[in-house]
């Protein structure tokens, strides 16, 4: 074989950082010009080696993680949204249905109670009396007809937490965040319950008062009733 | 008129006590990490871009931008590899943008920035060359490289950290290295020289 070939093999055989094949050996006891060459190349692969490692091991400064943890402090990580948008966007515009509906069944509801419809009708919508905060009873307002909803409890029930938890509850929307925390801290035990009665300490602390929310049922009728020649029949068949 | 706003307070603010909890974990994970990756990241920066000052400012990014995503990594234990990739890729593209502002610089001023007398000083003739080699390098080659000359790296563990077969890694030495060579046989005299 001549020695370009052998050349070459060595060359790969340093670049590998590879013990030289026994053939290979034998040439190099045997050539001093390939020696040579052989000496020359592994110099070079060493000082390659040497470069990329001055390069590479640079030591990391002792800011670089103190900076890194006041970044962490500074920008807490953004949760991750598992609802998809669309989801997000089908759910709000539920709720707004929902809520436009239970406006409209209310207003009906006034219509048909002929003793409170003057005065129901008289009132604006803003002077609607605002629920008490925290413990809202809201009174189902039963209609004449003969269908009747299950009523609630005539008088506000004690309920334990864990039906607190599940119930719904009106509260004032400034105080909506303030509620949440103070309840989860009860229920985790993080906030003693005897704060509440620090100024009375006679009083016994009492858990939350939830009624359930009634809705009246709607009275449907055609629309013929509605009619001026209906009317007078219609306030007839009422008396 | 007040305005009221129906609730389920339990509900909402055990999913807050929750969320937070998680939070505290994640962050007590990645912590632990922080002290042994973060060097890891910036021998990777400083690999590709040789200034101290840009690879503190990339390593910073990549542990940050992996901390955002640290929630989504499934397997923690391909952290590492992951931070590697990170910081190998910001470092790239830096060095990238850096290029595209010299070459800017350079054709409004016409007279591109003199090093200092400590950088000539600190850089060998030789180093330069490699270091010029090196950024010659396909992207892989140059990562294998980086990596298995950092100190106390094998080639197993290069292999490990970024998820490759050793066959794989060592073929990828060996050509990164065999490529070095051809560009820096001319230089050989220097080498004896020194």
């Amino acid at each position: 074989m001549p020695c370009e070939d052998y050349r070459e093999a060595l060359i790969e055989a340093a670049a590998r950082d590879s013990a030289p094949s026994r053939e290979l050996r034998l040439h190099l006891d045997a050539c001093a010009s390939c020696r040579a060459v052989s000496s020359e190349e592994l110099q070079l692969f060493a000082a390659i080696d040497s470069a990329v490692r001055t390069t590479a091991n640079g030591e990391a400064p002792a800011s670089l993680l103190a900076r890194v943890r006041v970044q962490l402090n500074e920008r807490p990580v953004p949760r991750r949204a598992w609802v998809p948008a669309g989801v997000v966007t089908a759910a709000a515009v539920v709720l707004v249905a929902v809520i436009v509906l239970v406006r409209g069944f209310e207003r009906d509801g006034g219509r048909t109670n002929p003793p409170a419809n003057s005065s129901a009708q008289s009132i604006p919508p803003t002077e609607i009396q605002p629920a008490p905060p925290v413990v809202a009873s809201i009174e189902t307002t039963s209609l004449p007809g003969k269908r009747k909803l299950p009523r609630p409890a005539e008088s506000p029930r004690v309920v334990g937490a864990a039906q607190v938890r599940a119930s719904s509850v009106l509260v004032p929307a400034g105080q909506q965040r303030a509620i949440e925390v103070l309840l989860a801290g009860l229920k985790q035990g993080k906030v003693a319950g005897e704060v509440l009665l620090a100024g009375q300490p006679e009083k016994t602390l009492e858990e939350l008062q939830v009624s359930p929310i009634g809705i009246s049922p709607i009275e449907m009728k055609p629309l013929e009733d509605l009619s001026p020649r209906s009317a007078p029949q219609n306030e007839k068949t009422r008396r | 008129m007040q305005e009221l706003v129906l609730i389920q307070p339990g509900r909402a603010a055990e999913k807050e006590f929750a969320g937070e909890a998680a939070q505290v974990a994640l962050r007590r994970e990645f912590e632990e990490r922080l002290a042994e990756c973060g060097p890891l990241a910036y021998r990777v920066a400083r690999g590709v871009l040789r200034n101290d000052a840009d690879a503190e400012d990339v390593a910073q990014e990549a542990l940050l931008r992996a901390y955002r995503r640290f929630e989504r990594l499934r397997d923690r234990g391909r952290f590492r590899a992951w931070l590697v990739r990170i910081a190998f890729r910001l470092a790239i593209d830096r060095v990238r943008s850096r290029k595209r502002r010299e070459v800017r610089e350079t054709l409004w001023s016409q007279s591109p920035p003199r090093p200092s007398t400590e950088d000539l000083a600190a850089a060998s003739e030789f180093q330069e060359h490699v270091d010029r080699a090196v950024d010659e390098l396909p992207e892989k080659q140059r990562l294998v490289l980086l990596l298995a000359a950092i100190k106390g790296h094998s080639l197993e563990e290069v292999a490990e950290t970024l998820g490759l077969p050793v066959g794989t890694v060592k073929s990828r030495l060996f050509f990164a290295r065999k490529q070095l060579a051809e560009k820096l046989r001319c230089h050989a005299k220097t080498i004896v020289k020194r």
